[in-house]
Formats: C-alpha cells, sequence, structure tokens
C-alpha cells in the first residue's frame, strides 16, 4: 500500500511539474499570458518570476492533491477498527467454558491474518489441553479401558472396567491385579489432602468430588495420570505411611507393602523401579518405563501382543509405559540392596556405578502390560492443524517437551501423516555425523522431489506429494544458528531454512522461550519476508508471540499473559480456524478491494482535472465546484466502499472454512501485486479520459439544450463529476458479491444523496456564499435531453471494460473462487444460500481424506461411531443442498471423531 | 470434517444443567448476540457478473443503443449550420480593415467600425434559428478569469455595489471609484453588434429581426442577476459607480427596454456565464418563425452587418457568427450519434465474442473438477 502512495505521489508531482512547466512554456507569449480581457494586478505582475512558478506549482500540487487518498487512510483505520468487532462478534469463537469470546488486542492486522505462511505454535496448553489422561492399559494383550472419561472429568461412581477383547479367564485375573498394584506401587506420587493444595493447578489432577477429597501430586503429570486411572480401575493408592505405601484394593481391604528402595528415574534409561515387600512377605520389584527400554529386559510374558499394542498407542499419539516385574528372593534382594548401597556410597563416578548397578538390577523381568496416557489434543486441534496445512500454511511446533512426546503429539495431531517422511535433526544425530554433514544429506534428501513438489502445489494436489516433516532440537538448532569461527554460519541458516521451506511441518523440541522467539525471527527476515504468526498460552511464548507478526494468545490455563501481550486472544486453538480460513480471508479481500478502490476512484476524480488544464491555460481552474471537491471523498463515495469493506464475503462462510485450499487463493498478497494494481490504475484513468473527453465532444463548441441556450464551465464538470460519481459508484456495485440489504441501502442512498445534494446546491442563492456558480447548473443540465443520454453513454462505455475482462476472465481463467461461485450459482438458483453445499464437487476428494484421516485409536471402541460418522459424511454430500438445519446437524454429527 | 459449530462433546460431558445453569447468566452477558449481522449471516443476493447473465445484456444495450444512436445521428444531420468567420485577418476578407485597426489601439477605437459580410443560403431554414457568435482562443475558463466577479453584486446587493469583492482585482475600481459591473469577465463584455439582412434578388435589403430576449437561463435571469433597487432608476442607482474600463457605455444604458437594461440584460447574463472551453459559441439572437408557411430563414443571399468593436487579433483568436436551427437534442453535434452507434456496436459484437466463447468454453468449466 505504501509503495503504492509512493508511485502515487510520484504521479502526483509530476503532474503538477509537467503543468508547471506547460504552464511557462504557453505563458512565453504575452497575450497568452495576460491577454487584454484578463489583466494581472499590479502585485501579480511584480512578483518573483521563481516565486511565481513556485506558487504554481504548489498550486497544482493543492487542485491534484485529492489523488494521494487521504480519505482513504481513515476509511482503512475505520474499516480495521469496526471490521474487528466481528470477531468479537463471533459466536463461533466463543466458548462457553471459559465464557469468553476472541479479544481483539490491536486492529492493525485483520488483513495479515488472510496473508499468514507460518504458523509457529506452543504445544503444551495450545495444541493439547495440558491436561494427562489415562486411556487404557493392556495386560497379556488383554485391553482394559476406564470408561465414562468425558473431558478430563470422571464420572463419579464409575470404577467399572471394560474389558473388550475377551472377558480374562482365571489366570487373568493374577496377573491383572498385579499389574494393577505394580502400577500404584511404581511412582513416585505424593497425596495432599485437598483443602491444604486448593488453588495449585500445575501437573495437578483434580478429582471429581465424590469419589475422594485427596489429590495427587507429582512431577510427572504421566504418572498422576497412571494412578488416577488405576484408582478408576479400582485401585486406590491411599498414603506413604512411614515407608508403607498403602493401597486400597477392590475388595476395598488396605494392603500395605513396605516400600524397600526407588530407583528413580533418569532420561537415559527410561525407566523406573521399586522394590517393595509385600504383607506375605514376597520382595518385588515393578518396573515401568519407555517400552524401549523395558522389552530388552524382559524375558517372560505376552511380549509379542505388548508391544502390537503399544506401537499401536504410540502411533495414535498416546504416551505409552510398559510394566514389567520380578520376583526377589530374600537373598537376592539382600545382593541387589549390597549392590545399591556400594554405588551410592562410591567416592567417585557415582552416577556411573549406580547406573550400572541398576542396569544389573532390572534384569530378567516379566512383562505385566502396558499402559497408555494421553496428553488430551484439544478439540479439533487435529482439524485445525489439517485445515492450516491444506490452507497452505506451515505449521510449525516449538515446544520445551521432549522429542518422543512431541513427535507423538504431532501425529495425534496430523501434524505428521503417517506417510510423512521424518527428518531428523537432533543431537543424537549430529554428535554422530557432523552438522555439515547432517545438513547437506537432509537438503539433498528433499531436494530430490523438489520438482515434482513445485508441480504439485501448483495444482495444489497436496496429498499426492511427498511430505516431509523435520524434526530439530534446541541445541541442534543454536548450532545451526550459532556464527562459526570460519563463517559459514550464514550457508547453515540458508541450508536449514532450505529444508524448512520444503519442509511442511516442523517440530522443534526442547526450546528454550528465546529460542521459540529466535526462530520466529529467522523465518521473518528470511527472504520471502513471509508473514508469520505465532500462537500460545503461557508466559514462556511471549517472546515469540511479540516478535511474529501476528501474535494469537490463547486464554487458557496458565494465566493470561500471552493473552495480554497478543493482537487477538482466543480461547480454543481450534478458534484459529476461523480466525485465519474466515476472518483473515475476509480482511484481506476487503481491505486489498478498498485500497485499490480508493486509488480507482481517484484517479477517476482527478485526472479529468488534469486534463482540464490543457484547456484552461494551465490556470489551475478546477474542473468541478468546491462542493463537489470537498464532499466526492467524504459522502458521494466513501459509505459503500467502507460498507463493503465491511460486509464483503465473495465465498460463503461455510465454504472457507470446508475449503482451505481458497486460502491459497489469497497468498502472497496476490490482491495487492503490481499487476492488479496497475489494472486499476489503468482503469482509472481509461474512465477519466472517457468522462472528460466525452464531455469534451459532447460541448464541443455546441448547445445540448432544445432552446438554444449555451452551458457554460460549471455545467461541464458538474457533467463530468456525476457521469464519476455514478461510474465509480456501480464500478463497486459490480464488484460486491454480497448484496445485504445495508448494500443496496448505502450504494443506491449515496447516488440518491448525490443527486438530492446536487439540486439543493443548485437551487438555492445560497446566502453564506460570495459565488453563486452553481446555481441551477445541475437542474439545468438534467433538463437537456442530450446531457442525459451523453451521462448514460459514458457510463455505459467506461463500465464496460471492466464487465468485458471480469466476465472473460471468469470464463477463461477463473480462481477458485470464482468457480466456487459457480458452483454455488449452480446448486443454488435461488441465490439466498448461507450455507451452499460444495461437498457435492468435493465428495469423492473428501471421502478420501475422510477415511484416511480417520482416528484409529480406540478403534475397536470407536468402531460404531466411525460407521456413524462415514454415513454422516456421505449423508452430507446428498443431502446437505436440502436445507440450513440438516447440514448442520449432520456436519456436528461427524465432528465428534475428529479430535 | 467442517468445524461449523460448538461439538456437542463438550455438552455432553457436563452433568449438565448444574455447571451450566449457575454462571449463565455471567455469560450471557459476555455471550455475542446471535444476530444476522454481528455473525456477518445477514441474507444476501449473490450476483456473479458470467457470460450468461452479461450475454442478454450485451444485446439488450446494443439493440437500445444503435437505434438511439441512428436516430441522434439523423436528428443531428438534420440541423442546419452555416457558420460565418468574420475575423478578418487576412486582406482579402470583409472586416480587414476593422480589425486592422483594432490592432493600433484596441481599448479605445475612437470611431465604430462597421465592415459587412455577404453569404448564401442554399437551403431554406425551417424551423426557428438561432444565432450564435463565437470566439476562439478565448480563454473563458483560465482561473482567474473565472473568479473575478461578484456574484452579490450582480444579485443587486447595495454594499456590494459600492465595495466589490477583492477577486474583481485589477478591475474592481476605476478612478476611485467602485466599477459596476466588476471583474475581469464584465470588463470583456462582447460588444460588437450583429445585424442580418435578406438580400432581394434585385439588390435591396431587409433587415431580419432579431429577438434579444429569451438568450439567457430563465434563473439568472429573474433569480440569479438583479439589479440594485428594482429595474427603475437605474442612473441613479447607478450614479457612485463607474463602468468597466473597456465599456464604452455604462451598464444602465445598455439597453432601452428596462426589463433588459443594467445586470439584468441577456446579453451581458450570457456573457457571464463563463464557457468551458477555450473554443466556445454563445446565444445572440433568435429568428423566430413568422408563421408556419414561411421559414425562418429562407433561401436566397444575406448579408451579416457588423459593429466590429471586439478585437481578438492580439490574442489569435477568431470570432464568427453562427445561424443554426435546434432539434430536441440541441445543435449540430454528430459525436453523440456516432458514439452511441459505436458503442451499441461494439456491445453487440462483444455479446457475439461471449456467446462464442461462453459456449466453447462454457461446458469445460462446468463439468471441470474444481483441483485443489
Amino acid at each position: 500500500m505504501n509503495a503504492f502512495l509512493v508511485v502515487y505521489l510520484c504521479i502526483l508531482i509530476s503532474k503538477a511539474l509537467v503543468n508547471t512547466v506547460l504552464k511557462y512554456v504557453w505563458q512565453s507569449n504575452p497575450n497568452r499570458d495576460e491577454p487584454w480581457y484578463n489583466q494581472k494586478t499590479e502585485s501579480e505582475r511584480q512578483r518573483n518570476t521563481f516565486l511565481k512558478a513556485f506558487t504554481d506549482f504548489l498550486a497544482f500540487m493543492v487542485l491534484f492533491n485529492y489523488i494521494i487518498p487521504v480519505s482513504m487512510y481513515v476509511t482503512v483505520e475505520m474499516q480495521k477498527f469496526l471490521g474487528s468487532y466481528f470477531i468479537t462478534w463471533d459466536e463461533e469463537m466463543f466458548d462457553d467454558e471459559l465464557g469468553e469470546g476472541a479479544l481483539v488486542n490491536t486492529s492493525d492486522l485483520n488483513e495479515e491474518l488472510g496473508q499468514v505462511e507460518y504458523v509457529f505454535t506452543d504445544k503444551t496448553g495450545t495444541l493439547t489441553e495440558n491436561n494427562m489422561q489415562f486411556i487404557e492399559c493392556c495386560i497379556d494383550g488383554h485391553v482394559y479401558v476406564p470408561h465414562a472419561i468425558c473431558n478430563g472429568q470422571i464420572m463419579p461412581g464409575t470404577t467399572g472396567i471394560d474389558m473388550i477383547d475377551s472377558s480374562p479367564v482365571e489366570e487373568g485375573m493374577e496377573s491383572e491385579e498385579l499389574f494393577f498394584r505394580a502400577l500404584c506401587l511404581c511412582h513416585t506420587v505424593q497425596v495432599k489432602e485437598e483443602e491444604t493444595i486448593d488453588g495449585i493447578k500445575k501437573g495437578l489432577q483434580q478429582c471429581s468430588k465424590s469419589s475422594s477429597s485427596s489429590v495427587y501430586i507429582s512431577s510427572s503429570p504421566d504418572e498422576v495420570a497412571l494412578v488416577e486411572g488405576m484408582k478408576r480401575l479400582g485401585f486406590t493408592y491411599l498414603r506413604l505411611k512411614d515407608s508403607y505405601m498403602e493401597i486400597q484394593n477392590r475388595e476395598d481391604s488396605i494392603e500395605r507393602f513396605e516400600l524397600m528402595e526407588v530407583l528413580s528415574f533418569d532420561s537415559v534409561r527410561r525407566r523406573m523401579s521399586v522394590i517393595v515387600r509385600s504383607h506375605t512377605g514376597d520382595y518385588y520389584l515393578f518396573c515401568k518405563g519407555a517400552d524401549s527400554s523395558i522389552f530388552p529386559r524382559v524375558i517372560k510374558g505376552k511380549v509379542e501382543q505388548v508391544r502390537a499394542r503399544v506401537e499401536h498407542n504410540a502411533v495414535e499419539g498416546l504416551r505409552t509405559l510398559c510394566v514389567a516385574y520380578k520376583m526377589l528372593k530374600k537373598d537376592e534382594y539382600e545382593s541387589v540392596c549390597r549392590q545399591l548401597n556400594s554405588a551410592k556410597l562410591a567416592l567417585h563416578d557415582r552416577e556411573k556405578k549406580l547406573a550400572e548397578a541398576y542396569d544389573e538390577i532390572e534384569q530378567d523381568l516379566i512383562l505385566l502390560g502396558a499402559t497408555a496416557v494421553e496428553d488430551r489434543l484439544q478439540e479439533k486441534a487435529a482439524d485445525t492443524i489439517e485445515s492450516l496445512h491444506k490452507a497452505g500454511m506451515k505449521v510449525w511446533v516449538l515446544t520445551g517437551d521432549k522429542m518422543e512426546t512431541a513427535a507423538a503429539t504431532c501425529y495425534a495431531s496430523r501434524l505428521f501423516h503417517r506417510n510423512t517422511q521424518i527428518l531428523e535433526l537432533t543431537t543424537k544425530r549430529t554428535e554422530e555425523q557432523s552438522l555439515h554433514d547432517v545438513l547437506f544429506e537432509l537438503s539433498r534428501t528433499v531436494h530430490q522431489h523438489s520438482g515434482s513438489l513445485s508441480r504439485d502445489s501448483i495444482s495444489g494436489l497436496s496429498q499426492d506429494m511427498q511430505d516431509y516433516g523435520l524434526i530439530i532440537d534446541g541445541a541442534t538448532l543454536s548450532s545451526v544458528m550459532k556464527p562459526t569461527e570460519d563463517g559459514s554460519s550464514g550457508n547453515y541458516k540458508e541450508i536449514f531454512l532450505e529444508i524448512c521451506r520444503n519442509c511442511s511441518a516442523v517440530l522443534c523440541c526442547r526450546m528454550a522461550p528465546l529460542q521459540k522467539a529466535q526462530i520466529v525471527k529467522l523465518i521473518k527476515a528470511s527472504k520471502e519476508h513471509p508473514i508469520t504468526l505465532a500462537i500460545g498460552d503461557g508466559a514462556n511464548d511471549v517472546s515469540m508471540i511479540l516478535e511474529a507478526h501476528v501474535g494469537i494468545g490463547i486464554m487458557g490455563k496458565e494465566g493470561r499473559q500471552a493473552a495480554r501481550n497478543s493482537d487477538y486472544a482466543i480461547p480454543k486453538f481450534k478458534h484459529l480456524k476461523k480466525m485465519l480460513l474466515v476472518h483473515g480471508h475476509y480482511y484481506y479481500i476487503r481491505i486489498a478491494e478498498l485500497v485499490q478502490y480508493f486509488f480507482y476512484k481517484n484517479v477517476c476524480f482527478i485526472f479529468p482535472q488534469f486534463l482540464y488544464q490543457f484547456f484552461c491555460g494551465f490556470s489551475q481552474q478546477p474542473l468541478y465546484d468546491t462542493a463537489y471537491l470537498t464532499l466526492y471523498n467524504i459522502s458521494f463515495t466513501s459509505l459503500p466502499i467502507l460498507l463493503y469493506s465491511l460486509i464483503e464475503q465473495h465465498v460463503g462462510m461455510d465454504i472457507l472454512k470446508k475449503d482451505p485450499y481458497l486460502y491459497m487463493d489469497i497468498s502472497k498478497n496476490c490482491l495487492l501485486r503490481w499487476r492488479t494494481f496497475i489494472y486499476w490504475t489503468f482503469l482509472g484513468v481509461f474512465d477519466a479520459l472517457v468522462f472528460f473527453f466525452g464531455a469534451y465532444f459532447l460541448f464541443d463548441n455546441t448547445t445540448l439544450t432544445s432552446n438554444g441556450q449555451m452551458f457554460g464551465n460549471w455545467t461541464f464538470g458538474t457533467l463530468v463529476f456525476t457521469v464519476l460519481v455514478f461510474t465509480v459508484t456501480l464500478k463497486l456495485a459490480l464488484d460486491t458479491h454480497y448484496w445485504t440489504w445495508i448494500n443496496h441501502f448505502v450504494i443506491w442512498g449515496s447516488l440518491l444523496f448525490y443527486v438530492v445534494f446536487s439540486l439543493l446546491w443548485g437551487g438555492i442563492i445560497w446566502p453564506f456564499l460570495n459565488y453563486q456558480r452553481m446555481y441551477y447548473v445541475f437542474m439545468q443540465m438534467l433538463s437537456s435531453g442530450p446531457a442525459w443520454l451523453g451521462i448514460i453513454l459514458l457510463i455505459t462505455v467506461s463500465l464496460l471494460p471492466d464487465v468485458v475482462k471480469k466476465v472473460i476472465c471468469r470464463q477463461l481463467w477463473p480462481t477458485t473462487a470464482e468457480k466456487i461461485q459457480n458452483a454455488e450459482k449452480q446448486l443454488k438458483p435461488d441465490g439466498f444460500s448461507e450455507f451452499t453445499p460444495l461437498s457435492s464437487l468435493h465428495s469423492s476428494n473428501y471421502r478420501n481424506s475422510d477415511r484416511r484421516n480417520q482416528p484409529q485409536r480406540r478403534s475397536d471402541q470407536l468402531s460404531k461411531k466411525l460407521m456413524y460418522t462415514h454415513w454422516g459424511n456421505h449423508d452430507y454430500c446428498t443431502f446437505s443442498s436440502l436445507s440450513v438445519s440438516d447440514s448442520k446437524s449432520n456436519s456436528s454429527s461427524g465432528l465428534e471423531t475428529s479430535v | 470434517m467442517m468445524a461449523s459449530s460448538y461439538s456437542a462433546k463438550e455438552e455432553d460431558g457436563h452433568p449438565s444443567g448444574a455447571a451450566g445453569t449457575s454462571n449463565s447468566s455471567a455469560m450471557k452477558s459476555k455471550k455475542p448476540d446471535n444476530t444476522a449481522f454481528k455473525q456477518q449471516r445477514l441474507p444476501a443476493w449473490q450476483p456473479i457478473l458470467t457470460a450468461g447473465t452479461v450475454l442478454p445484456a450485451f444485446f439488450v444495450i446494443g439493440l437500445i443503443f444503435i437505434p438511439i444512436g441512428i436516430g441522434l445521428f439523423v436528428t443531428s444531420n438534420n440541423i442546419k449550420e452555416i457558420e460565418i468567420d468574420y475575423t478578418g485577418t487576412d486582406a482579402s476578407e470583409p472586416c480587414y480593415s476593422c480589425s486592422d485597426k483594432s490592432k493600433g489601439n484596441s481599448t479605445e477605437p475612437t470611431t465604430p467600425c462597421t465592415c459587412e459580410v455577404s453569404f448564401n443560403l442554399e437551403e431554406p431554414f425551417e424551423s426557428n434559428v438561432f444565432m450564435y457568435y463565437g470566439l476562439s482562443n478565448f480563454y473563458q475558463n483560465h482561473r482567474r478569469y473565472v473568479k473575478s466577479r461578484d456574484d452579490s453584486q450582480l444579485n443587486g446587493d447595495i454594499s456590494s455595489l459600492t465595495n466589490p469583492s477583492k477577486e474583481c482585482e485589477p478591475y474592481r475600481e476605476s478612478e476611485k471609484k467602485p466599477i459596476a459591473p466588476c471583474g475581469a469577465i464584465a470588463n470583456s463584455l462582447f460588444n460588437d453588434t450583429l445585424k442580418l439582412f435578406f438580400v432581394f434578388p434585385n439588390g435591396s435589403k431587409s433587415e431580419i429581426p432579431l429577438i434579444k430576449k429569451g438568450i439567457a437561463w430563465w434563473t439568472d435571469k429573474n433569480v440569479k442577476f438583479r439589479n440594485p433597487g428594482g429595474n427603475n432608476n437605474l442612473t441613479a442607482v447607478f450614479s457612485g459607480t463607474i463602468k468597466p474600463v473597456n465599456w464604452k457605455i455604462p451598464v444602465y444604458e445598455l439597453d432601452t427596454d428596462p426589463d433588459n437594461n443594467g445586470f439584468i440584460n441577456e446579453d451581458f447574463i450570457v456573457w457571464m456565464r463563463t464557457a468551458a472551453l477555450p473554443t466556445f459559441r454563445k446565444l445572440y439572437r433568435l429568428i423566430e418563425k413568422k408563421n408556419s408557411i414561411t421559414p425562418a430563414l429562407a433561401r436566397g443571399n444575406y448579408t451579416l452587418e457588423i459593429i466590429y468593436n471586439y478585437p481578438v487579433d492580439k490574442f489569435e483568436g477568431r470570432k464568427r457568427m453562427i445561424l443554426s436551427t435546434i432539434s430536441w437534442m440541441g445543435g449540430k453535434n454528430p459525436f453523440l450519434g456516432i458514439a452511441y452507434i459505436t458503442v451499441g456496436s461494439v456491445c453487440f459484437f462483444l455479446g457475439v465474442v461471449l456467446l462464442i466463447i461462453h459456449h466453447k468454453y462454457g461446458n469445460r468449466n462446468n463439468s471441470a473438477d474444481i483441483p485443489n
């Protein structure tokens, strides 16, 4: 926009200069400068020539200054300010749970929402609810699911188990109970009475009131979730008292285990163990840990079934842990104790020795089963991310979590698909190879497909092309960013960016808050200068929210710091979809039209004045009356475009949401490119030429009235102005796709206002004016037939090229939006469409993607639901055109599966 | 797949009622209204400019414009107009002597110079004839010139009469007296007198009566221009003022008819309406048909007698006398007719082109899949 302004400023100055120069060339003949009939005053004559030239230049500047649309800035500001209310008002972005809707902290960025290319999102609390949930456990291949989990809350009084695969046989019961006990014992959870910790939020699982008054606290939310889950399965961990752990079993009797040793968790071993002595005097070692660290140590148990289940769960994005145990005999226990003690007492290399001791102890385990815990994704997070992907945005997840967890979430949220090729750029890899080699290798991999990639991205068929996902961790990132001594860091950065450009999704784990900002900055500064958006909920995201072009805060559990520092605050991650795809899109097309239209209408306005100078001796004679000059931008043409820029919808809201591809239609600022700008400017110049020369030939040395009387220069100007106002307003009417009563009101109202104003302005001798030049000019003009015919002709001619261009472009090179409009039209001949189905056009495609993306996890449980969804989708395709209510109900039924 | 409204999921989970109602009052105040406007769901008409919809419009425009254009063109061609340039820059021209003289001392020609131009009408001018004078290269639209007038003075305001607006400079005061009417426009009032004679074949002349009323806009004559203190006794009213420097007679002696004297003199009013372009014509006189049988101007020879006062050589101007009949669409101007025919044909042509495009590519578009 500012670049356009500079161009117009140049045009203005050159116009003024050209006219000034021509004026002096023309005036070189004294009879022209000062003919006998039109002499100057003494003071004018005596003025310095240079000074005169300068004042002339300034006078031309004043005459043409309207070409710099000052009023545009006012209108743009108003549009942004008023437009931002639509975000606040949006009911769909209102969250019932929080009781809050979206907040707009700045209205400057509305249109940037339509231009986002990179989305940086936080994981915990943004993608996920920051709320661990025990999902299932698998004991010897049998799957147990505590049912009735709803939104992180436990229905009171439901402690039953759903046995899905088969009812447990007798010998199953034993290992089942052992498994539950193992989970109840193998942890470092502390129990606190509810009253004392009221209000503490983090890592804490709130129990529902009826079941217990105590709360579990642990450094790891997973453990809490597990213990919670056990409680629901009937085994309640009560407390640790005098090194005895108390468990309430299903029969409501209390079992006590003496806690002998804790082999605490560390991230190298990725497991932990406890050694307990039961009341019978048996020593048990319970071990729980990541599958990769448990399976090699297992000697017995149904490894294959459990492994299959674990893998299945991991793919679903659940955090899995395996549980194993072994019985220790008394002497074994004593040797273990000795080993541990000697390691603990070692003076040097204590950690190494401890690790060795642990390693030795945790051997020859018997596999009990596996658990699955979910950090629940926010509802529709996956759907949102998928839409953003389809909309051509690159989604980066920046998280402080460790890689595996983050990757699992990414899979769950469909940031990575199963066919996404993951490129890893992690410390683990860079330890093996040098950073340099890794980077080059990755970029080679990426570029193998770049040929096909670019072709595919043009046709928009993102599904067929090879997706790349990059995983990078904080340490590697800092070494990529860090300037090396030989100064090749720029190179690394470039290669890194090159890789990132080709990845549809990037996961950055183990990030420090400042690193988040750093990475946003890196992308912001890359050579395409993409528009970046950062979204987060916590204080650690503030730096990146501030760094990105558009910062969005989630009003989450971690306080309101992010929301307060952001440009927009939304209650949930899912609202981002509507924010970008609908509001962003609308704001962008609206502001684009607003800006272009303003330039256009002012070119139309001023260019005739410029031309008139050639016929009035370059004397700065205005073509239009002062009132017209003043009111043109203020009242005759301001409201239609302002209202257009507030309520225009070229495509329905629901279609925008359904078809994220439409977002690509407007990417890269395509509606404000130089080509469109030049088109509008030339259209303006063409129209101005039509107005001026049309009127010129109409007035050329003849009379227009049937009584032979002549018109003067003010009639000439008024005729041009009338054509101008009508053309410019009708041009907007042609551009309007969404005619509400407001549009009708302002467009026809403005024209009517112009006519009424002109009649009034010319109808009275205004006592406060020292000139009456407009007296009856408008009426006299309207009383003349040829003037009417001329006005109609000129309006037609000036609108013609734009209409032809539009029709031909639509017919031959339609944009996606236009195709959809056509389709809409065909399907809805009545024209009144709020919900316009596009699914029939897309149906095959949608069904495919649905099938592919159906959540497979808990598939047995959900199988009924899946059927329903399929039915729902098919149904939607066929019936949605019938009525609004139908499509609404169908779509919501289809939605349930998407989280 | 499409997120449309709140998912029902959340609400299911709640022990329904309890949580919902307790804070619903607080929520309702914050919850945005579900009005069509706020949710951007106003019912709307969504027209699209497609070849299909525009095609008929183009043909209709073509079909309407071409007949109008033909009508206008024929009307314009039926208008009779004759233009006589009497500037006299060339020695062979009859008015050369007058113009040569006016070259010498332009402002105050001592004796009026009269010249005669003869012309022949080959066809009679049947209906009422309008007589114009035309000037070219005369910049009535020059900014300094256009604003050099005082409309309140012309409207009969007494205080403006004695104290004209500053805009009139340098034609505001002369000999310490206010000029009435002040300003450059008034000062340069066209003051050639034109008379028209029919020359009978025997050589005798008969003057054709020229009507000098009805040449100015009715509103100008009756509302915008007014004599100070009514139309009577103008001499007294204008006594404190002085005539414009270039004028030979004061404003209250422009005509003997009190209804056409002073500021409401129609020649003066016509002149005061500044022309839009440097080449212009102004209505001078009307020649009315005497009865329905005889034409206003019969075929034959005519003589135009000019009392040549107005100097135009200095700025290389030309002076013309135009006789023209008038139709409902004004004077002779083929532009409008031609433009209508052209635009109509272009529309028709575009309609055909669009029809071809529509038929050739239309089907393809409608059946084609939308690439995603």
